[in-house]
């Protein structure tokens, strides 16, 4: 039995190395000058379960800034987020997060 | 009832549901317009004006990557579209039987309805919230579109007050 560590060879799995790094997904809400800004405040908070003030707080930044990020997580769990959205009307896509390529 | 009777919020809780307590008038409105979004949204040949009407119906998720979206719109489009007739099955027994019971689901269906009537309105009247522009566009201040997207809104505002009451 040796007594040293020899290298040895690895075989690194073949895999996408976008799968395999944990980037999640960002939901974002864009302003909509239709929507009302009660509405978006109610639809964020049943949809996410935010409080009256957080809830208020996301809409004012949609209204004054152009968008907010409202919610992320995987793929999957994105595109149900943005898909609920549409579903109350609201203007919202998904992206990865980080800086935007 | 006296011009200066109490006012009764035309979307109200009762008990531990709502009520939707529209006028005759109003009701038969809502009752044409949810019909012509169901014929929209039902038309199998969608023109370029009707697609044009129906783009803050149908926003895109994925801005950035066409076959993300193309994936996005083949597995949840025909959902969408599927979510939006049901909520307006609850618009159409809304004014036909009058006043409306309904429970929060109910009324957040009524909610999306009317909200997806004022989205494709407020692509009609082109309207901006520049404080710069007028808010619709020129000429359309004074047309039955924009006193019904007024109408709307208050309708929609009522129902958020109610529905966060309880």
């Amino acid at each position: 039995m040796p007594t040293t560590l020899e290298p040895t060879v690895v075989d690194e799995p073949a895999v996408d190395v976008d799968v395999a790094v944990d980037n999640p997904w960002i939901v974002i809400v864009w302003n909509d000058p239709v929507n009302l800004m009660s509405y978006v405040t109610f639809v964020l908070q049943k949809l996410f379960g935010y409080s009256l003030e957080k809830a208020t707080e996301l809409m004012l930044d949609v209204h004054h800034k152009g968008k907010a990020v409202v919610a992320n997580g995987s793929r999957e769990q994105a595109e149900m987020h943005v898909f609920r959205l549409h579903e109350h009307g609201l203007w919202a896509t998904m992206q990865k997060d980080g800086p935007s390529e | 009832m006296s011009p200066l009777g109490r006012f009764r919020a035309p979307v109200r809780t009762k008990g531990d549901g709502f009520v939707i307590d529209i006028g005759d008038d109003e009701a038969a409105l809502i009752g044409r317009l949810s019909a012509e979004l169901r014929a929209l949204l039902t038309e199998e040949a969608v023109d370029d004006t009707a697609r044009a009407l129906l783009i803050r119906l149908f926003p895109v998720a994925h801005p950035d990557d066409e076959e993300l979206e193309a994936e996005y719109q083949r597995l949840m489009r025909e959902e969408l579209v599927a979510s939006k007739l049901a909520a307006l099955d609850v618009v159409d027994r809304a004014v036909t039987d009058r006043p409306a019971k309904v429970d929060a689901a109910g009324l957040l269906a009524f909610m999306q309805s009317v909200n997806s009537v004022r989205l494709v309105l407020g692509t009609m009247l082109d309207v901006s919230d520049d404080p710069d522009a007028v808010e619709v566009r020129t000429g359309m201040e004074s047309t039955p579109e924009y006193a019904l997207y007024g109408y709307l809104s208050w309708l929609l505002e009522h129902s958020v007050r109610a529905i966060q009451t309880q």
